[in-house]
């Protein structure tokens, strides 16, 4: 099994680079401003008592490296910072936006697996029929489509024209769970792109697993129906979609944005956005870290599993 | 010197073709000849009214809707097909130079960056970037172009190894073909069909990206007339005048499921994406000894 340590010590090798590099692209992009960083993100009219106040706040009179190698030190114990816009420390907003988020994520992840694999494994069983061209043609066109249109769309449909839904997570706080109508919508818009693209390799990889030589050995053993789809011929399709789960959670973090947006969550998405807007680097930074390592963390783990599904199917690490 | 072989491309059902046709043609046809008829804009009146004169309404502050629908396209189809090339005009060369050269520092230091860059979410990029400099038009081309570089970059140079490591290129080096001839003319026209099938998926994305950006106030102004911008501004009258936000949302989802079915309806013919990315750096590359060559 050295083939097998010495892939996992190179994968999480890279996985540590990628972390260190999210860090570092991060501190680059939102300080490295070109003129005074301080007047920039004072706004559009600078106050001088905010621009010192930013300076101040920011130690932007110490030299670049100096204040990365602080703000990784304070990473490192858990500390993000503090707010330029309320002078809060950066945690606690974290802490406001993780439920409604954490619970957007968890019943759409929870939803995708069963849903993705269902319909995958239905369509390749229908292979060419009615069935089949109907889930291939739906999940063709709903990929592609933004989380903003669909969501609008919908909103107009079920929440203006028949009145079933409520339009927004407006007035209910960050009580989602007592108020499930609310997250109706929000799911499904999370759910469309990442259903569409599980299903479509989920039945590419059923309908060649139930092509192949030990199916059809399997079959002529009088293994039942059943039992041949599910425990001969999905685990071997299975590889390519746990890789594809772990892609969908770059869509699932765009998605929540915009979800949380349009639908008014008051999620980690919602705080994001307002400290982009407000241009409160800190926030913003912080933030951008726990992102961007969370989803190192998930691509990681997803290509250690997929790489334990199928040792053949190379994970480029 | 012997054309590359592409395998043979069959025919799609034309039905599909048809369908990715009918609907993509009407967004295209709005964002390509709608600012041609758009005419002058009227006067501005009423927010959220509807009748009056104004086809489907006016807007949040009392612009004509239609007017913006029809200039509202063309931002939203050219800053998408300028990321696409963009991204392509530097993933070619660099994952070309990858997968030709024989030097593997070389190949380290071309694909290795982009590994990293490939694991922070595009959108939290585009976002990133956002909070410190207000991006135009331009800015969210090339950040879009960005994010999509490493992955074009690693399709290119998988691709590229597949060709490269055919007996056909270790005939053209015996004869002292020059690396531009063996590079471009025989390397990149076998990939074509690989890169045709994947700038289809690109463009979708890169559709997907632009428009929510767009949809998120990144590289456009507050009043911009874009379809993406629109549904953002006039949500607030959603009840009063849901045209504003229905029409121009309809057409970005006919815009973008049409990309995507047209071409998987024009490459239903050669599926699977070209060859399968190699296991690791290298292990593809394993060149035919040169006795077996016939010159």
């Amino acid at each position: 099994m050295s083939g097998l340590r010495s892939f996992v010590a190179r994968r999480l090798i890279l996985g540590a680079v990628q972390t260190a590099a999210v860090v570092l692209l991060v501190f680059a992009l939102t300080e490295a401003l070109p003129g005074d960083a301080a007047v920039a993100l004072a706004g559009d009219q600078p106050d001088p008592a905010r621009v010192a106040a930013i300076r101040e706040a920011m130690h932007l009179d110490r030299p670049a490296h100096e204040r990365l190698a602080d703000w990784a030190a304070g990473l490192l114990h858990g500390d993000l910072g503090t707010s330029l816009a309320s002078g809060r420390p950066v945690v606690r907003y974290l802490a406001d936006g993780f439920g409604p988020t954490l619970l957007l994520a968890a019943l759409t992840v929870a939803l995708l697996v069963p849903a993705g694999f269902g319909l995958g494994v239905l369509a390749a069983r229908r292979e060419g029929g009615p069935v089949d061209r109907l889930i291939s043609s739906v999940t063709l066109a709903v990929y592609a489509v933004p989380e903003f249109a669909l969501g609008v769309l919908l909103v107009t449909v079920f929440a203006l024209r028949l009145g079933w839904l409520p339009p927004t997570a407006v007035g209910y706080g960050t009580d989602l769970p007592g108020h499930p109508a609310v997250l109706v919508l929000p799911v499904l818009v999370l759910l469309a792109r990442p259903v569409c693209s599980l299903v479509r390799l989920v039945r590419a990889g059923m309908i060649d697993a139930l092509a192949s030589p030990y199916v059809a050995q399997a079959r002529r053993y009088g293994v039942s129906g059943a039992r041949v789809r599910y425990t001969h011929a999905l685990p071997g399709a299975l590889a390519p979609a746990v890789q594809q789960l772990a892609r969908t959670v770059d869509w699932l973090l765009c998605g929540v944005i915009v979800v949380e947006a349009l639908y008014v969550i008051p999620g980690l998405g919602t705080v994001l956005l307002n400290a982009v807007a407000e241009r409160d680097v800190p926030v913003v930074q912080g933030l951008a870290v726990v992102f961007g390592v969370l989803t190192v963390v998930l691509t990681l783990a997803a290509d250690l599993v997929a790489h334990r599904l199928a040792p053949r199917a190379g994970v480029a690490a | 010197m012997r054309k590359p072989h592409t395998g043979g491309v069959r025919k799609a059902a034309p039905g599909r073709f048809v369908l990715g046709a009918a609907v993509i043609a009407v967004p295209l046809l709005l964002a390509l000849l709608g600012p041609l008829c758009a005419g002058e804009p009227g006067p501005r009146t009423v927010s959220f009214t509807r009748g009056d004169g104004h086809w489907l309404g006016t807007d949040f502050v009392g612009r004509d809707v239609w007017q913006q629908v029809l200039h509202g396209g063309r931002p939203v189809v050219v800053t998408a097909l300028a990321a696409t090339a963009l991204a392509y005009l530097v993933a070619l060369p660099v994952g070309l130079a990858a997968a030709l050269t024989h030097r593997r520092w070389l190949e380290e230091l071309l694909m290795r960056p982009l590994d990293v860059l490939l694991a922070v979410p595009s959108l939290l990029l585009i976002l990133l970037a956002a909070t410190v400099f207000a991006p135009g038009a331009t800015g969210l081309a090339l950040l879009v172009a960005l994010v999509n570089v490493p992955d074009a970059a690693r399709l290119v140079r998988a691709a590229g190894t597949e060709a490269a490591a055919r007996p056909a290129v270790e005939a053209l080096r015996m004869q002292g073909e020059t690396w531009w001839r063996i590079g471009v003319g025989y390397v990149g026209r076998s990939m074509l069909r690989t890169l045709a099938a994947d700038a289809g998926t690109r463009l979708t994305g890169v559709l997907y990206l632009v428009a929510t950006a767009a949809f998120l106030g990144v590289g456009v102004a507050p009043d911009a007339a874009d379809w993406a911008v629109m549904v953002d501004r006039n949500r607030t009258g959603l009840f009063v005048q849901p045209w504003a936000v229905v029409v121009p949302a309809l057409l970005i989802v006919a815009l973008t499921t049409g990309t995507n079915l047209l071409f998987d309806a024009a490459l239903a013919g050669g599926r699977g994406r070209g060859p399968a990315r190699p296991a690791t750096t290298g292990a593809v590359r394993t060149a035919p000894a040169a006795s077996e060559v016939r010159t």
